[in-house]
């Protein structure tokens, strides 16, 4: 694009545009048209509203085509008016090679698929008019100066499209045999192609319009990206809100199935501190989140599953905080920077790009003989704590490389020794970096299904007896290894394990569980709710601290 | 911390350290140095031991913990650099074990499906060059090609929906977006990806799988396309969050420049800051693909199960089997040669991982070179 650096040739004295409001009416009434043919291709897409129903007694195709042949119109139009003198814009000499390279492309592939499918014209006919439409297309586009360059192709095409639409080729009833074998068969549905086709004309004119509006040249280059690139982040939020509050809807009957407030619903809790017991009953009942699955039970839960990945989150953290704190102090405060620091950096950096599956598939070679041969809490944990751990490297290292070298030159100038710069200036600055970055990192890991398929998951539905108590588990013994811990050495069930094993098991979850499906859906939930609420600390605790850091 | 050193040869090097060493035992009290030599010997009995699966491994770990308690109460500053060095060994030393545990597993079935080429027996070639794999029933085979054929179809469909889109989203949060806009967007995109998985296999096995067949008159669920696109989607953060970084590298001044002749800022983005990040932004999409490979449990719940190149073979409707749902459907019922033929497409897994990992880290340390930052 080196193109873009140029200066104009008809480029005009004026600084800021002033650009006439009726014509930027125009191209905004453009924009509009474009944005709700967006917003009804997508619905349709997602079957809210059905191609073969009218809406208001207009087909919906007919409606569809009717504003695309609108839209396309005016996005031409304004084009041509432009070209003629009739609208105001600051048009360059050409479109420029990229779009001419896209709408040459589009227009390929629109040719050779109505040539060869529409009209069935075989590999002769496909091999004249494809080249030629498309190649058409491309200097149409770079050939005339930029307004009409980068209109009248896009226009054109979104007509075009609103045309066979109205004109019923491609109507509700429309399908297109892709002629593959029985077993692999393809058709591609107008339920699918007319919101596409829609979706796509619409952005495309959409983007042509936004360009006219900025009145083309620089201007309006920044403003065609400057559409596209909102829709796009827009989309992505978008479509993380729709995830969430959809998991949400089809969640919460399940969550709060058989729920009950007040004094005396809820189950009794017992924990012993110092020998003495505590006992109290929950002033409310979530079945839910506080039974197992029984046989006898009135309400079926995730209890043990909740409690599983509670202790695995535990025991990873517990392994891999303190080796990879102490890795990223030497690798930053002791070592050198050179060839060794560079090989632990590569390896780190392997180390947390590698699949799930593969940390699964060592856990279950390497750690399950070495701990009773059988799949178990311990190898689990351990196993995600080798997923953590590079992490932890990598944040604590960057949050420790953040600390300002003064701190560390205040410190030596006062005669402290180095570890004790490092244990009092060092790590309490960079503490807050290490904290989120764990944080966040736990979210990762208590999500991850792979690692524990093959580690540590046992029988999915576990009763509520069964939920593991790993302060409780431990026994001293007189033979070597002398601890031992019954409940970190069996298999466990666990969020993610809970909701793969409900997904496999299919509709056949048996008598004990009412309705398989809001079973699902809110396990699905509450392992969204625990990974999220991770995420939603770190990264509150992330603008806590630089909040404070940009204090001081 | 230390400044870069210049290149040395590594005679020099090893000379210098044993003379290092050699003046630490002068210096050094005998209690320390006998401190220093039980933790250690004792740290590398109980390694040796975890690896021989020997109970015994407790014993010389407590004598470890006790000589680093005795060193931590004596001299802390000497015990905390020991600790903090043998940690370090240990986190390489993991890549280590990992890379010989699968390849150890993954022998017998290399050995297997030897396939001889110019009158040549090459081990584990069978792999690459038969195209059913067989578990079950005689001739039994165990060829990768249908595993591979579907994880390179979802890694294609998920970078081209992820590549665009990541960097579109990491220019808009490095470049366009104001300051309130991008407080709300950021945090959007970690969670995006923070959603564990098996929720995205979850939603995408009860609600597009079946709407996808619907739309495409697919015979049965699943398939690549969208496989693919959810992948893409949870690729996606990767992407953003690195190329953002690349983006944001590219220094000011060179914006400001840009902007002070009087471009407009898309012009200075696609003319400065995309040019100047090239390297970073690509090294961003390498780890996208990294993770689009490795993604298991999308894959494993929308896809058919079945180890079989689909007809024609750039049909991306159907949907069989990649790398990682084949490990993850089947490590149950493996074992013996089976099991051993899960841990080839761990290895193979693995090292392309691995190797993609390692060339996007060469990337951005040459961008980091080039642009004059800190090496």
């Amino acid at each position: 694009m080196a193109t873009d650096f140029g200066v104009d040739e008809e480029s005009r004295d004026t600084l800021v545009q002033s650009g006439t409001s009726s014509t930027r009416a125009l191209a905004a009434f453009a924009v509009a048209v474009a944005s709700v043919l967006f917003a009804i291709s997508l619905t349709a897409l997602f079957e809210v509203v059905t191609i073969s129903e009218p809406i208001a007694g207009v087909p919906v195709t007919a409606l569809l085509g009717g504003l695309l042949i609108l839209l396309g119109g005016t996005v031409s139009m304004f084009g041509v008016g432009s070209r003629l003198g009739y609208v105001e814009t600051d048009p360059r000499a050409s479109a420029g090679l990229v779009a001419g390279i896209a709408f040459g492309g589009i227009w390929f592939t629109v040719a050779s698929l109505t040539a060869s499918q529409t009209f069935g014209l075989g590999g002769l006919g496909w091999f004249v008019v494809a080249p030629v439409i498309g190649g058409g297309a491309f200097f149409a586009t770079i050939l005339p100066r930029e307004d009409v360059g980068s209109t009248v192709p896009a226009g054109a095409l979104t007509a075009l499209t609103g045309a066979v639409f109205l004109l019923d080729v491609i109507g509700p009833q429309w399908v297109w045999d892709l002629g593959f074998p029985d077993a692999f068969f393809v058709a591609v549905t107008a339920e699918f192609t007319i919101p596409t086709l829609t979706l796509f004309c619409s952005l495309l004119a959409g983007w042509a319009s936004a360009k006219a509006y900025g009145g083309f040249g620089a201007r309006g280059r920044h403003m065609g990206a400057y559409l596209l690139v909102y829709i796009n982040a827009l989309s992505i939020v978008g479509v993380l809100f729709v995830l969430l509050a959809f998991t949400i809807f089809k969640g919460l009957p399940g969550l709060f199935r058989g729920f009950a407030i007040g004094a005396g619903t809820g189950p009794t809790s017992t924990i012993v501190l110092f020998g003495t017991d505590i006992t109290w009953t929950w002033p409310f009942y979530v079945p839910f989140a506080m039974e197992g699955v029984g046989l006898l039970n009135e309400f079926n839960g995730v209890l043990p599953a909740i409690f599983g990945t509670i202790w695995l989150v535990i025991g990873a953290v517990v392994f891999a905080v303190p080796l990879g704190v102490g890795a990223a102090i030497f690798l930053t405060e002791y070592a050198e920077r050179g060839r060794f620091t560079q090989v632990v950096e590569v390896a780190t950096n392997g180390l947390w790009s590698t699949p799930s599956i593969v940390f699964g598939l060592f856990g279950f070679a390497f750690l399950i003989p070495r701990f009773g041969g059988n799949k178990s809490l311990l190898s689990g944990a351990l196993t995600l704590g080798f997923m953590l751990l590079p992490l932890v490297v990598i944040t604590s290292r960057e949050a420790m490389i953040a600390v300002p070298d003064e701190y560390r030159d205040a410190s030596a100038a006062l005669g402290v020794s180095k570890w004790q710069t490092i244990r009092s200036v060092v790590l309490p600055a960079a503490l807050p970096g290490v904290v989120t970055g764990v944080i966040l990192g736990v979210g990762r890991i208590a999500g991850e299904t792979a690692p524990i398929l093959l580690t540590m998951a046992g029988a999915p539905f576990t009763p509520g007896s069964e939920t593991v108590d790993v302060i409780g588990g431990f026994q001293f013994t007189g033979a070597p290894p002398f601890v031992s811990n019954p409940a970190l050495l069996e298999a466990t069930s666990a969020l993610p394990y809970q909701l793969y094993a409900l997904i496999t098991a299919g509709v056949g979850l048996g008598e004990n569980v009412a309705s398989p499906d809001q079973f699902q859906w809110a396990t699905a939930l509450v392992l969204l709710m625990v990974v999220l609420s991770f995420y939603a600390v770190g990264i509150a605790a992330r603008y806590y601290f630089r909040r404070k850091l940009q204090y001081q | 911390m230390a400044t870069t050193q210049e290149e040395r040869t590594g005679v020099e090097t090893v000379a210098r350290a044993v003379r290092r060493f050699r003046k630490f035992v002068d210096e050094m009290p005998a209690e320390v140095l006998v401190a220093l030599a039980v933790m250690t010997l004792s740290l590398l009995g109980a390694f040796v031991g975890f690896l021989l699966v020997s109970s015994l491994t407790i014993v010389p770990f407590l004598v470890f913990l006790t000589s680093a308690a005795y060193g931590w109460v004596r001299y802390q500053g000497l015990t905390a650099k020991v600790l903090a060095l043998s940690t370090t060994i240990m986190t390489i030393l993991i890549l280590l074990l990992i890379t010989v545990f699968i390849f150890l597993e993954a022998l017998p079935t290399i050995r297997f499906m030897s396939d001889t080429v110019f009158g040549i027996e090459v081990p584990g070639l069978g792999i690459f060059t038969t195209q059913n794999w067989d578990a079950v029933s005689p001739p039994i085979n165990y060829s990768m090609v249908p595993m591979i054929h579907g994880t390179v179809l979802v890694t294609l469909i998920a970078t081209a929906v992820a590549a665009p889109l990541g960097v579109a989203a990491a220019l808009f949060l490095s470049e366009i977006a104001p300051a309130a806009v991008r407080e709300v967007v950021k945090p959007g995109v970690e969670i995006l990806a923070g959603i564990p998985s098996i929720v995205y296999g979850f939603i995408g096995f009860t609600i597009l799988s079946p709407w996808a067949s619907d739309q495409f008159s697919l015979v049965g669920q699943g398939s690549y396309v969208f496989v693919g696109i959810i992948v893409g989607l949870m690729a996606l953060p990767t992407v953003v969050s690195v190329a953002e970084d690349a983006l944001s590298s590219v220094p000011e001044s060179m914006k400001s420049g840009s902007l002070a002749m009087g471009t407009t800022d898309w012009q200075t983005m696609t003319s400065i800051t995309l040019p100047a990040a090239f390297s970073g932004v690509s090294a961003a999409v390498l780890l996208g693909v990294g993770r689009a490979i490795g993604e298991t449990m999308a894959a494993t719940v929308m896809l058919r199960g079945v180890p079989k190149l689909t007809e024609p073979i750039f049909n991306a409707f159907y949907g069989q089997e990649t790398l990682t749902s084949l490990i993850a459907r089947n490590y149950g019922e493996a074992d013996g040669l089976q099991m051993s033929a899960l841990f080839v497409a761990g290895v193979i897994l693995f090292v392309t991982v691995l190797f993609l990992s390692i060339g996007s880290q060469y990337i951005e340390w040459r961008m980091r070179k080039k642009l004059g930052g800190e090496v």
